[in-house]
């Protein structure tokens, strides 16, 4: 009797130390009952630290959740650890693990790991991203109709750039062009700054980079941008004259470069949504939309959970595709 | 001169409480990592900036500034008295410092060696900094690929003077440093070597926990062998009396401090060098220039060479990030993003359109100078006690230093793993008398060296004259690399053919 009595009390106890940490409501609704593990696979500073944190602190500067954020940094294998850890979280943790995912993390994961966004929840897409060429003082090719002539006459240009979704887009632009790898060169850098030291020192003929990161040196009359990849020209004061590369003729050839957020596989519907919500409120206030998205150059583009899986797994999906995977 | 008054506009704007407060915390804290096995001032500034950046941001680039600079300071301690360099920076320092310390029975000489070439080196990076200011950034910026690979190219030729009496002994060890370096993602092309489907080696190895390894556990097993419980160093004159330099010290450490001063500043500036590559290449050049006592065998040459050369890079390194916005290290990109969090727009402008924070930031060094080596002073008695620990008592303590310094630089068990492996081989070599201070300086430069090759094989369409010959920095570099190159051949030569005769042993 007493062995029952005492295995009836251990599953009581396990039962409720369960749902303590899953804390969802009698309605299905769920709210965070323990401190949130917000992983984030770039070191302090780069530029998933600061997207992670600017959302957190309106978070809590706007009382969207009462929630206690932990940024974790987890940059092990070039961040693959991380992604990996969180995919496969499980039990009530699952519900409070976010993980900061941009397309810069999507592809080096599909590329090198088996890891795909299946393993993942995702919760939202925040911003997007478009890509520019600049030229520099020291540069000889002073538009991109200059670019277009010396290509056509044969000449040799190199073009900077920074790792990921950088890579894709200059795949995608000499294809457009019509050119080849060895005609327009192109180096891979660390990050965009490294690229651009290259430019100012005179290196390289051009640079490829994000509005954010480039931002300063067209203030300073260091830069100056030649063409938008995207379809339509810039909408900011600052890039407004700078030309879409559909006006010479060509398709829009961006690889959007997308922030988004995702959750461990396990994590449930109710939590979700939850997440979801709360990152639909941030994108929807003030300090995110100036202070984050206007300020870095972005395009607000808050996706909620279902637009994002679809988004997601599409652009995997392409991604795949291109690099040969897909099957 | 117009700068100067900018930098004492810079004092009046540290010479509030407030960021007076935040100096001196940062260089505290700056200390107290750098002496820290693996945490170091890429980790410290990583972990402190979190918490940031709700400051006023001058506030916080003084209290960061501060701590990564003041880590150069720290990184000798546990290099010079445990054999355990505190950052990477520190190698080299631990190569000379920890023989004079041990087998000289010179500790605090030693670290008064270490603190006075720190400052000496970091005052002239500073200056260097305030006269060149934005111009010292734009003479970086004319070391591209091709200028970078000719100069990694001659310091590589270094490792020459690191191997000692046996040249293969030496590159095996090189060898075994590039391949170990090669672990990881291939940069230009964005795939993964040498990861054999484990996801902890696609990020490659980081170099914290392969020298704590390598020097430091290494060197923990040959104490354990030494099986004998003495005390590994003198105990009389454990006091900052005691620890004084004479005038002949002085004059040993001077030109050295000054040189590496100069050198290191310059390497401070260069994109993605760094103080690490400035220590190495200081200590190379010392090589070439005459030591009282040869170099490894606790020369105060080379302490004052590394240590020199590591502040005034830290100072260095400053110019880009604030005349460019572009950080000249790792810790200079994590700085960066500070900045962008603090709201500030890193930049060309930056200079202009924050002068408060750029002038701020570089009186707060000065200050942050004077802060860590009164500091590190003082602490000298404290630190020498360490010394009189029997080595029963040293090996557990030095053994959980080793184990959380290598947990510390990537939070994981990796780091570990990484350093019980390299620590083995380390001690494995230096039983068979294989020196390691060439793998160490091939594992820091090969990275370096592939990337900028690549990059200027890229650039020039696999044109070598290219590379070699296209600006009058290449082409001066190329001439200094043929000399080395060819120095020891001609050398050879003109002994065999009796035109030369050399003396019996010199440094």
């Amino acid at each position: 009797m007493k062995r029952r009595i005492a295995i009836v009390i251990m599953l009581v106890a396990a039962l409720a130390v369960y749902a303590g940490g899953s804390s969802e409501g009698g309605d299905g609704a769920f709210t965070p009952s323990r401190d949130v593990t917000w992983t984030c696979t770039s070191n302090p500073g780069g530029g998933s630290d600061i997207f992670t944190q600017e959302i957190k602190d309106i978070i809590m500067t706007h009382g969207i959740s009462d929630a206690n954020i932990v940024i974790d940094y987890v940059t092990d294998g070039g961040g693959e650890v991380g992604r990996l850890n969180v995919s496969r979280t499980t039990g009530p943790r699952a519900n409070h693990t976010l993980l900061t995912f941009n397309s810069g993390d999507l592809m080096p994961m599909c590329l090198n790991t088996d890891n795909r966004i299946e393993n993942f929840t995702p919760i939202a897409l925040m911003a997007v991203d478009n890509h520019l060429i600049l030229t520099g003082d020291l540069s000889k090719y002073k538009t991109f109709q200059d670019v277009l002539d010396a290509l056509a006459a044969g000449e040799r240009i190199v073009i900077a750039g920074s790792k990921g979704d950088d890579i894709e887009t200059y795949n995608e632009l000499i294809a457009e062009l019509g050119v080849t790898a060895n005609q327009f060169a192109y180096t891979t850098n660390d990050s965009t700054s490294t690229a651009i030291t290259a430019l100012l020192g005179g290196h390289v003929d051009l640079v490829l980079g994000k509005p954010a990161a480039c931002e300063q040196y067209i203030l300073a009359g260091r830069m100056t941008p030649i063409v938008a990849l995207a379809e339509e020209r810039f909408d900011t004061d600052l890039l407004k004259d700078t030309p879409s590369i559909t006006e010479f003729g060509y398709e829009a050839v961006d690889v959007p470069n997308w922030r988004g957020v995702v959750a461990p596989k396990a994590m449930s519907d109710a939590a979700a949504d939850f997440w979801s919500e709360v990152l639909r409120q941030v994108s929807e206030t003030e300090d995110w939309l100036v202070g984050y998205v206007e300020r870095n150059g972005l395009v607000p583009q808050y996706l909620d959970r279902e637009a994002t899986v679809q988004y997601m797994a599409d652009f995997q999906a392409d991604y795949l595709q291109k690099i040969g995977k897909d099957k | 001169m117009e700068n100067f008054a900018m930098l004492f506009h810079g004092f009046s704007v540290v010479f509030s409480l407030q960021n007076l407060g935040a100096c001196l915390l940062g260089s505290i804290l700056g200390l107290i990592v750098g002496a820290m096995p693996g945490i170091g001032s890429l980790a410290g500034v990583a972990l402190l900036l979190p918490l940031t950046y709700k400051f006023d941001p001058t506030t916080a680039i003084i209290m960061l500034g501060a701590l990564y600079y003041s880590n150069m300071y720290g990184g000798a301690f546990s290099a010079i008295l445990l054999n355990i360099p505190g950052d990477s920076p520190a190698v080299l320092t631990a190569v000379d410092g920890y023989p004079m310390a041990t087998v000289k029975k010179r500790p605090g000489q030693a670290l008064m060696t270490a603190n006075a070439s720190s400052c000496i080196g970091g005052i002239i990076g500073m200056l260097i900094l305030v006269i060149l200011g934005p111009a010292l950034a734009e003479l970086g910026l004319k070391f591209g690929p091709a200028e970078m690979t000719v100069l990694l190219l001659v310091a590589m030729t270094s490792i020459g003077w690191l191997v000692g009496g046996n040249p293969v002994q030496g590159l095996l060890l090189s060898f075994i440093g590039i391949l170990v370096a090669s672990i990881g993602m291939d940069v230009q092309t964005g795939r993964p070597r040498f990861d054999f489907g484990n996801i902890y080696l696609l990020g490659g190895v980081e170099f914290i926990p392969f020298v704590i390894g390598t020097v430091g556990f290494a060197q923990l097993m040959q104490l354990m062998d030494e099986k004998d419980d003495v005390v590994h160093a003198v105990t009389d004159k454990l006091t900052i009396r005691g620890s004084m330099l004479t005038a002949h010290d002085w004059k040993r450490l001077t030109p050295p401090s000054i040189r590496a001063g100069v050198m290191g500043t310059f390497v401070g500036v260069l994109p993605g060098a760094g103080a690490t590559a400035a220590s190495f290449l200081a200590y190379a050049m010392q090589k070439a220039f005459k030591s009282e006592e040869p170099l490894g065998t606790g020369a105060i040459e080379g302490i004052a060479a590394s240590e020199s050369a590591n502040n005034a890079a830290a100072a260095g390194s400053f110019a880009p990030l604030l005349a460019l916005g572009i950080p000249g290290s790792g810790t200079g990109a994590v700085l960066l993003g500070g900045l962008m969090m603090w709201g500030l727009n890193p930049g060309p402008l930056l200079f202009q359109n924050e002068p408060d924070f750029a002038w701020g930031l570089i009186a707060s060094l000065f200050i942050s100078n004077i802060v860590a080596l009164a500091i590190s002073l003082g602490i000298i008695p404290v630190l020498l006690k360490i010394l009189k620990v029997p080595i029963r008592v040293m090996i557990p303590v030095i053994m959980i230093v080793c184990f959380l310094g290598a947990y510390a630089s990537t939070y994981s068990m990796f780091g570990v793993i990484v350093m019980l492996i390299s620590g083995v081989c380390g001690y494995i070599f230096e039983k068979n008398d294989y020196s390691t201070a060439p793998m160490l300086l091939a594992f820091v430069l090969a990275p370096l060296l592939e990337d900028n090759m690549r990059k200027a094989f890229i650039a020039t369409a696999g044109d070598i004259s290219e590379v070699f010959f296209s600006s009058g920095i290449s082409i001066v570099l190329t001439t200094v690399l043929i000399v080395i190159c060819a120095f020891p051949v001609v050398r050879t030569i003109l002994i065999k053919t009796g035109k030369y005769t050399p003396k019996k042993k010199s440094a």
